[in-house]
């Protein structure tokens, strides 16, 4: 595939990023001081767990926006005899086929490559390290406070709940062996 | 004309919206059953036979977590268990149903030593046998190949149904996606990991067709005008059969964190299973411990489970009796397409039906022969197979 426009944006967006790791990125990374020290150095770590997502976020976007230019252009190859003059409606439905197979044919080669696993695996990744961030953030400094139960506890209660369960089946089954064996 | 073509196609547009505005009332998995044992979230039904005296051995169908078992029953006309039913089984499946909450701690081995070893035990008591036999479908069927390798004491004949043992293969997108993925930030973060999740990587692996075309389909499979009686009931009928796999496909019961990441880092990513390599609950899975009679079936197009992933199954296994059949259908279409009722219920009921009988009686004896001359005809076929 030819260097398109997307991938133009992609190294402007890295170039972007190197600068913040060099200079933003390391007044936010650096040790807090003070009262607020707790707080405020975990809040401030959350701007690049942020920062970690749109990064993710704009390298898939810039990589399905290239597989869509380029989908294009093979439906452009692939009907461009029938498209010099407005589509009739003899060739809407046969266009539609053309298109649907084309784009899903591309989308399926871009798929079928590491860079397309890679990059999901990373924006995942990249996108539960900011969900758990924001919930930490909402448990200590809203729910908390208010006195409301977090997921972290009811997790907890969770955990509890299913040990329990599993000994009451496993001493119901010694029970049962043991009257058997009666 | 042609515009005439057009303008055809957006009456059917409407008449489809318009049959959309009165939706039919539609139902899934019709089949009589009953519910003989229930654990947590898990219910294990027993169809009502369809015959006055059912095969002796029963069977469990064991259905993957993701989606709901009625993909086996969703219509009567497309049920792979009333089929059973009619070739004359005696037909038992478990419903996982949708785990929630505490559920997120249960493991690997709750599901496979406890769930399906109870249900297995249940039926055992029910049937007065020591042995039935276990039909795994999907992951479902690796469950099943887990259990029937750690207690192989219990199982009769194991048929798995598009079912993977082998996760090394680039031939899946979902093989090759779940090595990237990095399943332990996703259960931390969310404990149960929501259906809907999962459902967006399935929709992902042809978006375009399964987002856009498919529904595009539907309203070109509208058939007439509402003038037309007859063939106005056949719209409704199309569009009822397109809302049940619809309702189908998008009723996906959330994961249990804990069971996903093991599934997920044990079989997709360092594909411990197929080299006898995984562990339940300290206890080697070893699939030469697989030594009753096997059917692995396949479908040709699977695009979830390929072939690569299920038919190593085969040789993993020691049993002496095995046979591998490949249909040409999708993952699928192999419960509800065409070839199910006509080809792939009846060659598997074929498969089972002398393998379904007590030592010693009668029909066993007469059985047997019909067996020798069906082994030698999947031998045969085995070897078509492999040629493939």
């Amino acid at each position: 595939m030819e260097k398109t426009s997307f991938e133009s944006v992609q190294e402007f967006f890295d170039l972007g990023l190197k600068n913040y790791d060099a200079i933003t990125g390391r007044f936010i990374e650096m040790p807090a001081l003070g009262p607020a020290r707790e707080k405020s150095e975990k809040f401030m770590k959350g701007f690049s767990t942020f920062v970690n997502l749109y990064t993710a976020g704009m390298d898939s976007n810039s990589n399905i926006q290239t597989v869509l230019l380029e989908a294009m252009r093979r439906v452009q190859e692939k009907t461009g005899s029938e498209m010099e003059g407005d589509i009739s409606p003899e060739t809407y439905k046969d266009f539609y086929r053309v298109c649907i197979e084309t784009y899903s044919e591309t989308f399926k080669e871009f798929m079928r490559s590491g860079h397309f696993a890679s990059d999901m695996g990373k924006l995942n990744s990249c996108l539960m390290d900011f969900q758990t961030y924001n919930r930490g953030m909402l448990e200590e400094n809203y729910l908390k406070p208010m006195n409301l139960p977090t997921k972290t506890e009811i997790d907890e209660i969770n955990k509890e709940l299913y040990s329990l369960k599993k000994k009451v089946k496993e001493l119901t089954s010694e029970i049962k062996e043991l009257k058997e064996r009666k | 004309m042609n515009a005439l073509n057009l303008i055809e196609d957006f009456e059917k547009v409407k008449y489809g919206m318009e049959i959309f505005l009165r939706p039919p009332d539609f139902s899934v998995g019709t089949t009589p059953s009953e519910i003989i044992y229930t654990e947590d979230r898990m219910r294990l039904l027993h169809y009502i036979p369809t015959v006055e005296k059912p095969h002796p051995i029963p069977i469990l169908i064991v259905y993957a977590l993701v989606n709901r078992y009625y993909i086996l029953d969703l219509q009567p006309d497309k049920s792979v268990i009333k089929k059973l039913l009619d070739e004359g089984f005696d037909v038992y499946i478990i419903d996982w149903g949708y785990p929630s909450g505490v559920d997120r701690y249960l493991t690997l081995d709750d599901y496979v030593n406890g769930y399906i070893n109870n249900a297995v035990d249940k039926i055992k008591e029910r049937s007065g046998l020591d042995k039935i036999t276990l039909m795994g479908v999907c992951q479902g069927g690796t469950f099943s190949i887990m259990y029937a390798a750690l207690h192989p004491e219990n199982i009769k004949n194991l048929v798995t149904l598009v079912a993977p043992v082998n996760f090394d293969t680039d031939k899946g997108l979902l093989h090759l996606w779940a090595k990237s993925l990095d399943v332990d930030k996703i259960v931390d973060y969310y404990g149960m990991v929501p259906g809907d999740f999962l459902n967006q990587g399935f929709l992902l692996t042809d978006p375009f067709r399964l987002i856009i075309d498919k529904y595009v389909g539907l309203f070109d499979r509208i058939e007439c005008s509402p003038d037309d009686a007859e063939c106005q009931m056949r719209n409704v009928e199309n569009i009822r059969n397109f809302l049940r796999m619809e309702k189908w496909i998008f009723d996906s019961p959330d994961q249990a964190g804990e069971t996903l990441r093991q599934f997920v880092k044990d079989c997709y990513q360092k594909n411990l299973l197929i080299k006898n390599e995984m562990k339940i609950n300290g206890t080697k899975i070893n699939l030469k411990n697989i030594t009753m009679p096997l059917l692995n079936v396949m479908a040709e197009f699977d695009h979830l489970v390929p072939n690569d992933a299920s038919k190593p199954l085969t040789e993993a296994v020691s049993s002496s009796d095995k046979e591998t059949l490949v249909f040409p259908t999708g993952h699928i279409g192999i419960f509800v397409g065409s070839k199910s009722q006509k080809e792939v219920c009846p060659r598997i009921a074929g498969w089972l039906k002398p393998r379904s009988l007590l030592k010693g009686t009668k029909e066993e004896k007469t059985g047997s022969s019909k067996e020798k001359s069906r082994e030698q005809k999947g031998k045969n076929r085995r070897s078509k197979v492999n040629k493939k």
